[in-house]
């Protein structure tokens, strides 16, 4: 053969040769696999320094191919420590990731749309687990789990009706007439947490006497949220972790992130708890003899007494009526899975659970379902979805000014009274009092439903990325939308109801609520990395929100036959509140971080309102913060993990409470001619946001590999320009007036612990201990001293007053001061200790949550109004009476008027809050159970409030008759007790 | 890649659009605003606020004619859920009339806020030409209207403060006039009922809005001026003035006979959901502690023989017992929770005419109390003339026509007698009158 063409022969050889010196490659193969066996899936396999990558399938095997050997290959995926590997040959790799405690360390939030490692955060952070939250026992409601989880909340339920009704108070008086209760932010949405009154008053009048506050005692709408969809809450308890929120986040900010899908296997978990609930605490029956009978009743009541007692005929009707054991139901099924592009979370969960008082009840079902989508490896969805329907049946408890609450009915039941249904189920009148509450607890309904959708979507755009430096925009918009109807009817065969007795003949108070808030918000965050370790990362972003609530609480009486449609009644009365409110704002925040060493941030926000006086002036509130690991200077094998020194700063807004900006008159009607008069209050247009300045710092230790942690943290929380309402003369036409008028000052102390004590292979032994006090006080009022709250100083009342703390319990006294009062007491609470266990020993896990309140006083005037019916347990006990000769009762009855002192009370406790005891069955045991398909099966008993401890005269001093929307709280008039549950749990995983 | 593109830019320029957007201002959604009136006030905006008026003057009546019925020991009142109406009112132990409470606190404000709504209407009237809406006579008229009910609001205000006095001038919200003792009191409220008068004298033939039944026969500007000049008898009787008095009531409606006492003005009640009903009123049927009016123990057996007027109490089947407190008597001076309360009526201008006449005439101070007994069933007095005694029985005959109407306690104080008055529990007191408000930082 010619060589006819050597060109060709070289060409032929350059093509050969060509794809190993240009194409060069070798495809490696291989698996990952954690440090517990599982496979990892969707793990990032990148070749270092390139950007050429990719993933691992569902069972953790990749391939990829690299230009030439050897090559570095990185590996890292969420909750694992990232590893380099060094690849010299093709041959299949095998590698094991660990789960870590670097990777998977905490991170809270700072801004808007980022968040920080907790180790350089510079604010104390408390955030809630899955785990901590619904692991040892399920809360009733969300808030209900808050309690001695972290250092700084006062957590209180105002009543034991099922259904919720919880205040949450972040670091002591936020304010005194506007919002007290913290932002609840649910996956960047806006969430309404109002309590919406069901017209009560119309039958108990209890705002008749000088006491226009809402005691109809309703839910708090952030009952709705089902706690077994939550991953993790942050709560940001003051300005100076909350600034980013602006106006909005004076009484500090709850950011609740619900479970999302993982990647991987679709996982399935199935739970039920089935338990019961009973009363607290209740208080007994006076003991009565019959000479006690006739000295108090008179000679006829002690031969009914002497009679009910030869037939046996004596009933405990605290009991009748708080005995009963309400059943509780709670069922949860959810599922999560997911691939590289798509995860998803989807949970159902159904709560029924039955109150101590027949007809009382609380049903909730809860839908969710959480999407991610990344179509792209630079752009990211997220949607969160959750709907909602609850419907509770709290009864008629608390105060009246009518004799017709259940509550106040008992104080004038004794045993011999029959009121006991006859055989056809009718009841006899009460010969004691306006209405027999046994017939009122069967006839009368108050129900709150809800049908809520809280929807929230994002969008995370990867606009740029370099290798030091990379821009994000991220888009958020959430909508919060429900509708609750309360319906409080009364039919017209009640007692007190009866024409015959002067009542309304039945009265139906049907409200409708519409709620929608939305909000939008875009942000761009920069991150920029020097070679030096430096790093920064720069965020901006714009926010709008808008509010529009409508209530329309239509009021019937006089109901026609036996129907409740309000047009079917004689008096027709309608109310319609309207609510709107538009914010819009904007905020810029700069974090430089060196080495994780020492971390500064500043920001501001703006903010614009239609609540304030002037909607489109901006309001600006800076933050800035310094957080510094001191630890990182020392060399590596220390004993100290971490040393951290932190202090920041931050202010935020409160608005003025609504209406409180314009002076109007309200109408009335007047035997048909219609009216309209003033009301007593006088807004302002000009008035001010309340404004917060916080400034905290303290420091957070770390030693022996993370076992023992210390936190603690101080901080000095002033509000400026404290919206009041002042007293006016009362000459003048009004009462009192809406002003900026002072300046309060916060200063507390929260300390936290927490220890691995013992940690071995079979046995494990974690110890909380979380302990924390604030001091409130008045260092500036620009109007006169002035009394508030609770129902005046004869029983006992709030009084602001320069210098003083802002939540004094003043009232009539022997020796009172200047102003004419004696300081009986105070609300705040001297401090609060929650201590949490966590003891494993193989399978088993025991857990438990001691909370102790020290100090904290209330009102209580459950014991003087059944003093007065002579029905007090302990009218005849002596202890009361320094001279010894008066029983408790009468005691208590000849202070009224002279000294407020027995009725302001510690309302101190000790409580075993929560415990739980669980047996895991593991995979092992249960492989020949359906196939092996089973993961894990779960299942225990627990409890909430099983002991408590308290030396306070009522049912429990937990309590509060005006609701949570004030600091002037825990004042006590015949409330709803409360109560403790046992559950059972059976959980399985597949 | 271009379609997400796109699409996200679309959302970023929506976001954009929304944030740019000015906040949008809101004036009160839920209610009219009082500066709305002060630049226009129609015709129709007059009827509300004359409604408003009227609505106001019944705010807290109930309390108020229970501090004078309970510490006048006409009756007692049991509320299970509030025990200062049997401590404080009544003196209980060591309780005194406390300055911050709702029994002197909630009726002084309320019968201030009508003044206030009465001055914010005479504003608007005089702020403005309001000549295209009323003519110079229905103003007038307004004017009479507004100046009468203002002075008999204050004079409730005066009698539970008594000596402590009142403020008069409190037209200016943020410049109030000072408090004057109860001479100057008594002698102001009654100037602005003359001025009201006047007022009411140059009103034309009609008011420009209409008022409720209970001022029927009364609803014009001339037959207005009448139960005017009986609140003018009153005020002149409480001054002392007893030929004034005589002067007033001859220009009022007053008749003197028994069988015409209930003419008068009354305050009105429904059961309409924004209406109040009467506060007076309490079933027998069912009575209880949770709420009633027990009658004194003395207010049955003191009353002569056939007196009629015992119809205003009934006897319950049991006794009611309240803090150391039982009777088995209730009041029952109305018969349902929408009958009128009284304002001013005849059969207390009979009385007025029989006091006034104790020194000018006793002849026709017997003749009129011969009235009042005969229309209770009762024989013509036959005790002493002298001044003492018919002071005695005109009082008498006033605690048991005009009871629980308001006015036993301050008969009795205007007589200096508060120490007649009976005693229910060892430690109790009557108290002569209430402490001036606390608020009103006097």
């Amino acid at each position: 053969m010619k060589q006819k063409n050597p060109n060709r022969r070289i060409l032929l050889l350059f093509l050969l040769v060509l794809p190993c010196l240009v194409f060069a490659q070798a495809t490696l193969t291989g698996k990952v696999n954690s440090d517990k066996g599982d496979t990892v899936p969707f793990a990032n396999v990148i070749q270092k320094g390139t950007s050429n990558g990719t993933t691992t399938d569902i069972d953790g095997n990749f391939s990829i191919d690299v230009p030439s050997l050897p090559a570095i290959l990185v590996f890292s995926s969420l909750g694992y420590v990232t590893i380099e590997q060094n690849v010299a040959s093709s041959s299949r790799i095998s590698v094991t990731m660990a789960e870590s405690a670097e990777a998977l360390e905490e991170v809270v939030i700072t801004g808007l749309a980022t968040s920080i490692k907790r180790s350089n955060s510079a604010n104390a952070v408390a955030s809630i687990s899955a785990e901590e939250l619904v692991g040892t026992t399920p809360p009733s409601t969300l808030d209900g789990a808050f309690y001695g989880k972290f250092a700084g909340a006062v957590v209180s339920a105002n009543s034991g009706a099922p259904g919720g009704g919880l205040s949450v108070k972040l670091r002591g008086a936020t304010s005194l007439q506007g919002n007290t209760q913290p932002l609840y932010i649910i996956d960047g949405v806006y969430v309404d947490n109002s309590s919406i009154a069901s017209g009560l008053n119309t039958v108990s009048g209890a705002a008749g006497q000088g006491s226009t506050s809402n005691q109809d005692n309703p839910t708090n709408r952030i009952a709705d949220i089902n706690p077994e969809d939550i991953a993790n809450i942050e709560i940001l308890k003051g300005a100076s972790a909350a600034a980013i929120y602006g106006s909005r986040a004076a009484a500090g900010v709850i950011i609740i992130t619900t479970k999302r899908g993982k990647a991987g296997e679709t996982s399935f978990k199935f739970s039920q708890s089935t338990g019961w609930a009973e009363a607290t605490n209740l208080l007994g029956l006076r003991d009565y003899t019959r000479q006690r009978v006739e000295d108090t009743f008179g000679p006829g009541a002690a031969v009914a007494y002497s009679a009910a007692v030869e037939n046996g005929t004596l009933v405990d009707y605290e009991k009748e009526i708080f005995g009963e054991h309400g059943v509780i139901s709670n069922t949860n099924f959810s599922m999560s899975g997911g691939d590289a592009k798509t995860k998803f979370f989807a949970g159902v969960s159904h709560n029924n659970e039955a109150g101590i008082v027949l007809n009382t009840g609380y049903e909730k079902t809860s839908l969710r379902l959480n999407l991610d989508h990344k179509p792209t490896d630079w752009v990211k969805f997220s949607l969160s979805s959750n709907y909602i329907y609850s419907s509770s049946d709290r009864g008629f408890f608390n105060n009246d000014n009518s004799g017709t609450t259940i509550g106040i009915a008992l104080t004038a039941t004794r045993p011999w009274d029959q009121l006991l249904a006859n055989s056809n189920g009718i009841y006899p009148d009460h010969p004691n009092n306006s209405s027999n509450p046994l017939q009122t607890r069967d006839m009368v309904r108050n129900n709150e439903t809800v049908n809520r959708i809280i929807m929230g979507g994002s969008m995370n755009l990867d606009l740029y990325k370099a290798e030091n430096s990379n821009l994000e925009l991220i888009l958020r918009g959430g909508l919060d939308m429900f509708g609750q109807n309360t319906r409080a009817i009364f039919p017209k065969g009640l007692q007190f109801e009866k024409l015959s007795n002067g009542g309304q003949n039945g009265v139906s108070a049907q409200g409708d609520t519409q709620n929608k808030n939305y909000n939008l918000s875009a942000f761009l965050v920069h991150n920029y990395s020097t070679a030096n370790d430096l790093k920064f990362r720069t965020q901006l972003g714009l926010t709008n929100e808008y509010f529009d609530q409508n209530i329309v609480l239509v009021t019937a009486t006089g109901l026609v036959a036996s129907e409740t449609n309000t047009d079917q009644a004689t008096n027709i009365g309608v109310d319609q509140t309207r609510v709107k409110q538009e914010d819009s704002g904007f905020f810029a925040q700069e974090e430089v971080n060196y080495d994780d060493t020492v971390i500064a941030t500043f920001g501001v926000r703006g903010d614009k309102s239609s609540n304030n006086g002037d909607a489109n002036k901006l309001s600006y509130y800076p933050k800035g913060s310094l957080a510094v690991n001191f630890n990182k200077f020392w060399n590596s094998d220390s004993k100290w993990d971490e040393f951290k020194l932190r202090a920041a700063y931050g202010e935020a807004g409160n608005f003025p409470p609504a209406g409180a900006l314009f002076t109007s008159y309200n109408s009335f009607s007047t035997d048909g001619i219609l009216g309209i008069s003033l009301i007593g209050i006088r807004g302002d247009g000009n008035l001010k946001s309340e404004r917060q300045k916080e400034l905290e710092f303290g420091t957070d230790l770390g030693f022996f590999d993370g076992r023992l942690n210390f936190s603690g943290t101080y901080y000095i929380k002033t509000v400026d320009d404290l919206i009041l309402r002042a007293a006016l003369e009362p000459s003048s036409g009004f009462t009192s007036k809406f002003v900026n008028g002072g300046s309060l000052e916060n200063r507390g102390i929260e300390l936290s612990l927490n220890t691995e004590i013992v940690q071995s292979e079979n046995f494990s032994w974690n110890l909380g201990v979380n302990w924390f006090k604030n001091k409130s006080k008045i260092t500036k009022l620009d109007v006169d001293p002035f009394n508030i709250g609770a129902f005046g100083a004869t029983l006992g009342t709030f009084r602001i007053e320069e210098g003083k703390s802002a939540t004094q319990i003043v009232g009539i006294g022997p020796d009172p001061g200047e102003n004419g009062f004696q300081v009986w007491g105070d609300a705040e609470p001297d401090f609060q200790m929650g201590l949490t266990n966590d003891i494993k020993y193989k399978n088993w896990d025991l857990t438990f949550l001691w909370q102790w309140k020290k100090g904290g006083d209330n009102v209580n005037l459950t014991a003087l109004l059944t003093d007065l019916n002579g029905t007090s347990h302990d009218y005849d006990t002596i202890d009361l009476d320094p001279s010894g000769e008066l029983g408790n009762g009468p005691y208590r009855v000849s202070q009224l008027g002279s000294s407020a002192e027995l009725f302001v009370e510690d309302a101190s406790y000790i409580r075993l809050r929560e415990a739980g005891l669980y047996y895991t069955v593991s995979k092992k045991v249960l492989s020949g159970v359906i196939g092996g398909h089973i993961d894990s099966i779960k299942i225990g008993a627990s409890g909430t409030n099983l002991f408590s401890f308290f030396d306070y005269n009522s049912y429990d001093p937990e309590v509060s008759n005006f609701g949570g929307q004030t600091i002037f709280t825990g004042v006590e008039v015949t409330p709803f007790p409360s109560s403790k549950r046992y559950l059972f749990h059976f959980a399985v995983n597949f | 890649m271009k379609k997400y593109i796109y699409k996200i830019l679309f959302f970023t320029s929506v976001i954009a659009t929304l944030v740019s957007c000015n906040v949008e201002e809101f004036s009160d959604l839920n209610s009219p605003e009082v500066d709305a009136f002060a630049e226009n006030i129609t015709r129709g905006d007059l009827q509300d606020l004359i409604g408003g008026v009227l609505y106001s003057s019944r705010v807290s009546l109930g309390t108020y004619l229970d501090d004078c019925g309970v510490i006048g020991r006409e009756y007692w009142r049991f509320s299970s859920s509030d025990p200062r109406f049997t401590s404080d009112l009544l003196g209980g132990a060591n309780s005194v009339l406390d300055n911050n409470t709702f029994y002197l606190t909630l009726p002084w404000a309320a019968r201030y806020r009508t003044v206030k709504n009465a001055n914010l209407i005479l504003g608007f009237l005089e702020g403005q030409d309001v000549s295209s809406q009323f003519t110079a006579q229905e103003v007038n008229a307004t004017k009479g209207f507004l100046k009468t009910f203002m002075a008999s609001e204050l004079l409730f205000n005066l009698n539970l403060v008594d000596e402590g006095g009142i403020r008069l001038d409190v037209a200016d919200e943020n410049n109030l006039g000072p408090f004057v003792s109860k001479t100057e009191a008594l002698a102001g409220i009654q100037a602005m009922l003359v001025e009201a008068g006047s007022d009411l004298s140059n009103g034309g033939g009609a008011f420009p809005f209409i008022i409720t039944s209970g001022f029927s026969g009364f609803d014009t500007p001339s037959t207005f001026l009448k139960a005017n000049k009986a609140l003018s008898a009153r005020v002149a009787m409480y001054q002392g003035n007893a030929s004034e008095t005589l002067s007033f009531l001859t220009q009022s409606f007053f008749t003197l006979s028994g069988t015409d006492l209930n003419t008068g003005i009354y305050h009105n009640f429904s059961a309409d959901a924004n209406d109040l009903l009467n506060p007076m009123f309490f079933n027998i049927e069912g009575l209880t502690t949770a709420g009633a009016r027990i009658v004194q123990p003395l207010f049955v057996p003191d009353a002569e023989t056939g007196d009629t007027r015992l119809e205003k109490v009934v006897q319950l089947d049991a006794p009611i017992t309240l803090d150391g407190l039982t009777n088995d008597y209730a009041v029952y001076r109305y018969q349902s929770n929408t009958e009128a309360i009284p304002i001013i009526r005849n059969e207390e201008l009979i009385l007025l005419y029989a006091e006034a006449n104790i020194t000018v005439n006793p002849g026709d101070a017997i003749n009129a109390l011969n009235i009042i007994r005969n229309s209770a069933g009762l024989g013509a007095y036959g005790g002493p003339t002298d001044t003492a005694s018919l002071v005695n029985e005109m009082l008498n005959q006033r605690r048991y026509s005009l009871y629980a109407e308001g006015h036993r306690w301050i008969d009795m104080r205007r007589y200096n007698k508060l120490g007649e008055l009976p005693i229910d529990r060892p430690e109790d007191d009557v108290f002569s009158s209430f402490p001036v408000p606390l608020t009103e930082g006097q």
